[in-house]
């Protein structure tokens, strides 16, 4: 009876493998990574908008209390909201795991952004000498993302 | 027809490595491009703090954020590196799939 079971399991084996060589060889292409998203590139695209929006306001509002945190939760508490749309469509697509991961970067960055200027108190403004490191980094994220999305449009113009 | 098994290795390796070779300098000069910019990034937040213009705590952050937006950088780095591996696979399998066919005697497409 054992032996009958695998021999049952052994051949299954073998004709799994024989399946899969058919099927790789009969113009099933490997994919690794997930297909391109336009939504995820159009939400993103637009999310680099309004954080290049927010640091040249704040380079202009050089005076307490209008560059303080206060004055400008909005834009953290919209983009919180613009963040986490672009997580859960990211999970909603398969093989997706490295955009879910660069997303929640991407929050994670955003909550440290509001700490630094809930630090600067209503009496300080982020600077222009420290809004540009952080205009760095935020456009360096945005771009990645952006990078991998537009080199999974495979055969498609790019 | 019997397979030239080393004859269809053979293909497949160098479809593999020439596919490979294309992608890989785009993928290497992006990755030095942004450690420049982190570099410099850094460099200014480490003057700011010597400067006094920032105290420990925004500091940290300042760090933080970057050593954030570095990882999602890599993130892509590693996502493209599996697209041209993904590239160089397809590019193997479709070198030899006119010369199984023809051994097996079907066509498999």
């Amino acid at each position: 009876m054992i032996s009958y079971v695998m021999e049952t399991r052994r051949r299954g084996l073998f004709l799994g493998v024989i399946v899969s060589v058919i099927a790789l060889l009969s113009g099933c292409a490997i994919q690794l990574v997930s297909s391109y998203d336009e939504k995820t590139d159009v939400a993103v695209t637009a999310l680099q908008r309004k954080f290049e929006s927010f640091f040249v306001k704040l380079e202009s509002l050089k005076v307490p209390p209008a560059c303080g945190y206060e004055k400008n939760k909005s834009f953290y508490d919209e983009s919180k909201v613009d963040v986490s749309a672009i997580q859960v469509r990211a999970a909603a697509v398969p093989l997706n795991e490295i955009v879910i991961e660069q997303a929640k970067s991407l929050f994670e960055n955003l909550e440290r952004l509001e700490q630094l200027h809930k630090l600067k108190g209503e009496t300080r403004c982020l600077s222009s000498d420290e809004i540009q490191p952080l205009r760095q980094a935020f456009t360096s994220s945005f771009i990645a993302i952006l990078k991998l999305e537009l080199a999974k449009k495979r055969g498609q113009a790019k | 027809m019997a397979l030239d098994i080393n004859a269809v290795a053979q293909s497949m390796g160098t479809a593999f490595l020439s596919s490979l070779k294309n992608d890989a300098p785009s993928i290497k000069t992006y990755a030095e491009e942004e450690g420049k910019k982190f570099a410099q990034s850094l460099a200014m937040i480490e003057a700011l703090k010597i400067a006094g213009k920032i105290d420990e705590a925004e500091a940290k952050l300042h760090l933080e954020i970057q050593k954030n937006a570095t990882r999602t950088v890599f993130l892509t780095v590693r996502g493209l590196g599996a697209l041209a591996v993904e590239n160089a696979i397809n590019a193997a399998l479709s070198a030899v799939r006119g010369m199984v066919n023809t051994a097996l005697g079907i066509s498999l497409l």
